[in-house]
Formats: C-alpha cells, sequence, structure tokens
C-alpha cells in the first residue's frame, strides 16, 4: 500500500462557497465510495483580528462556521474555494463531477486530475511527526496547526 | 498655446472611465447617501459628535512665521484647525471594481489638496487632516468611484482584491466588515475590524453589467481586456522601449 501512487483531482470553484454550499457537497462527496482523503483550501479566517489596532479582538464571520458531514461535525477555518480529492480508482472523477453539477448551480467550475496533494515529508512535517510519518497525514493539515484532521465514518 | 491634459491613452471603455475620475472637470455621479454620521463611524477615528481632537493649536492662534510659501498656499479647513492626520483605505476587487489602487492616487491627487495618497498592489490609502478626510471619503463612497461588493474599506487586513468573489458577489474579506443582508450591504464593523454598536448601511451592491460598463480595470475574463485597446498597447510599449533604452530620461 505504501508504495501505491492513487489518483487525485481537485475541484476550483469560481465562487468561494458559503458553509452551507461546503456542507452540500461533502455530503455528497463522502457518500461516494473510493474517496480516501479531501483536503479543503481556500483563504484563512482568523478566530482573533490579526493585525491593526484591533488586534487580538474576536473576529466573528459567517464562513468560520461547523457544518456536519454525515454523522461529523467539521469547522471550517477557511474560506473553501478548492476542494484536492485522493481517489481510489480515476472513474470515480465523473461521479465527483455529477456531484458537482448537482450543488454548483449559479455558478462555474473545474475538476482536473493531476498529483495536487505533497507525497514527501517537508522539514516541518518531520519535526512535527519524526522519521516515520504516517503518509496519509503528509499535505492533508498544517503541520503547525494543533488541530488535526476529520475522520469521517468508512461507508464500507 | 494653453496645456490641455490628457489623463491617460486609450479608447476602450476602460480608458474612458480613467479620464472621467481623473479629470476634476467632471462630476463624478452621486450614487448613494451614506450620511456623515456613517462614515464617521466606518472610518472609526473619533465617535461621532466628538469635537475633532487636535495636533496642534488652530493655526491662526500659533503664530505662524514669515514664510513666503505659507503667503501663496491657502490652508484646508482641517490644517487651519489644526487636526490630527487619519486615513481611509480602500481594497478593490479585480473583477471590475469602479477603480483601482493607481487610479485612485490619481484621481484624489486631481481632485483633492492637502491629501497624501499611500499606493500599494491591493489597497491604497489617503491620508489628510482628519475633517477633510471626512468630506473626501463621503465624496469617496457616495459616488461612482465605489461599489459596495466589489470595493472594501479596510484600515488593516485587506487581503481580497485578488480573490475570487463569494457566492453572493462580495469580495472576500478575512474580517467580514461588511454583510450581504436583504440585497443591502451594511458594515457591522469599522475599517479596522472593531465591531460597530449599529449596521450602517451602505447601499446595494451595484449589477455587473453596471460594472462592466463603469470599471477602470482590464479583465480579460469578466471585463474589458486590456489587449482589446491598441492605443493602451501602443503607450506602454513606447514607455517600456524608452525606459528600457534612456533608462528615467527618455530622450528619443
Amino acid at each position: 500500500m505504501a508504495d501505491a501512487e492513487f489518483p487525485q483531482c481537485r475541484i476550483v470553484t469560481e465562487r468561494f462557497l458559503k458553509p452551507e454550499t461546503v456542507e452540500k457537497i461533502l455530503n455528497k462527496l463522502a457518500v461516494i465510495p473510493g474517496i480516501r482523503r479531501i483536503v479543503i483550501n481556500g483563504p484563512n479566517i482568523p478566530q482573533l483580528v490579526p493585525y491593526g489596532p484591533a488586534r487580538g479582538l474576536p473576529n466573528p464571520h459567517s464562513g468560520r462556521a461547523t457544518i456536519r458531514v454525515g454523522e461529523t461535525d467539521v469547522d471550517l477555518r477557511v474560506q473553501v474555494g478548492t476542494f484536492l480529492l485522493e481517489l481510489e480508482t480515476r472513474d470515480l472523477v465523473q461521479q465527483i463531477d455529477e456531484a458537482c453539477k448537482e450543488v454548483f448551480t449559479n455558478f462555474s467550475y473545474s475538476i482536473k486530475e493531476g498529483k495536487f496533494m505533497k507525497s514527501t515529508p517537508t522539514q516541518v512535517d518531520y519535526a512535527k511527526y519524526g522519521p516515520r510519518a504516517n503518509e496519509i497525514m503528509l499535505g492533508l493539515v498544517d503541520p503547525k496547526n494543533k488541530t488535526g484532521p476529520t475522520l469521517l465514518q468508512g461507508n464500507r | 498655446m494653453a496645456y490641455t491634459p490628457q489623463y491617460g491613452p486609450g479608447q476602450s471603455v476602460v480608458a474612458e472611465n480613467r479620464r472621467k475620475q481623473m479629470n476634476p472637470n467632471v462630476k463624478l455621479e452621486k450614487i448613494r447617501n451614506v450620511t456623515d454620521e456613517d462614515i464617521v463611524l466606518i472610518l472609526g477615528h473619533r465617535a461621532p459628535g466628538q469635537a475633532y481632537p487636535t495636533a496642534h493649536p488652530p493655526l491662526a492662534e500659533q503664530g505662524e512665521p514669515d514664510c513666503p510659501i505659507r503667503k501663496i498656499v491657502t490652508p484646508t479647513d482641517g490644517a487651519k484647525a489644526g487636526d490630527r492626520v487619519r486615513y481611509i483605505q480602500f481594497a478593490d476587487s479585480v473583477y471590475n471594481a469602479p477603480s483601482q489602487p493607481y487610479q485612485r492616487t490619481y484621481t484624489e491627487a486631481y481632485r483633492y489638496r492637502g491629501i497624501d495618497p499611500g499606493t500599494l498592489s491591493g489597497r491604497q490609502i489617503v491620508e489628510c487632516r482628519e475633517r477633510d478626510l471626512e468630506k473626501i471619503s463621503a465624496d469617496l463612497v457616495n459616488t461612482n468611484l465605489f461599489d459596495p461588493a466589489t470595493t472594501g474599506i479596510r484600515g488593516a487586513t485587506v487581503h481580497g482584491h485578488s480573490l475570487r468573489l463569494a457566492e453572493d458577489g462580495m469580495m472576500f474579506d478575512m474580517l467580514q466588515r461588511c454583510v450581504l443582508e436583504g440585497g443591502t450591504v451594511k458594515y457591522v464593523k469599522d475599517q479596522i475590524g472593531t465591531p460597530l454598536d449599529k449596521k450602517v448601511e451602505i447601499g446595494k451592491p451595484m449589477d455587473a453589467a453596471w460594472l462592466k460598463a463603469n470599471t477602470t480595470m482590464f479583465h480579460t475574463l469578466v471585463g474589458t481586456s486590456y489587449r482589446s485597446d491598441a492605443e493602451y498597447i501602443e503607450y506602454i510599449q513606447r514607455i517600456h522601449s524608452l525606459r528600457t533604452k534612456y533608462g528615467f530620461m527618455p530622450v528619443e
């Protein structure tokens, strides 16, 4: 398993998504058997105001919400605009495309196959996970972040 | 022969909009009516109704030295009263925002006195005396230089001008200073991100057709492409060629 290379794809939407739309698409993706990992990307929404005279004040933001994917709560910390997916087989892309078509109705999106996730540990990964890092963790979350990835209950 | 400024090259609608904004003889089109009090709230420099804090005594009281320049230059109201220097900063989305940093600076420099504009890639700040600033800000917000969705008043944490728009058409704002509620944009935080006691209504976002017709930014995908303006291309190639050959002292 360790040497196997899994196909990956990237979904980029024309617009940044509301948490409700992210919830919708993730729930569609979560029921497709054969998606190994999903990374959601976008600009950071900080919990506190990071710069300026108001630095340190709480930063209420509708994009920083908790969504429910399957039976699991997922805390969004970014305004989502990109999804990276690692698949077991390439033919899943078709199903993913159909799920996107159903959800992204008001704007366009693109799906691209390629290699998008980190495959070799960086120095920071090494400092965090040590020499025997679990490959599945690489590139899944920022190694400097204290929170880990969210695990969804498998569907088979 | 009297010199008539041309303001800028180009035959496209974008070029024409740029010239209109820069030319002080063209009146800016008033689109919305944000009150002075609301402007003060968004700026966040003083409470509405509060007296202007001063940086020095009024010029009439402090005794000016005998200086020929001071005799030529009439001080602005803010300078006369000794106001503090304060700022307003804008971030403009690349998706057909009505203005953009360089354009703002040119426009303000042609139209207003006693200002210090600062131009950066994704934001533009203008500093001046506080009471002058409030007047200028009202102009900048109430006219066709501003769109509630694609222009942001952002004192700090300005990131957003080159990012995709959100689903509702708003430019990304890490601090979400303004929200779209019932089709109207309301500021819930002042420009640095401090929550406001009341929501400040700033108006409806302009539609895509208006933005495309009134933008001063070229955009290949959603607006007018730069390559479609032959005169602009010729101009920029000439400048590039002169700079390359002669540095900053071009001689043809």
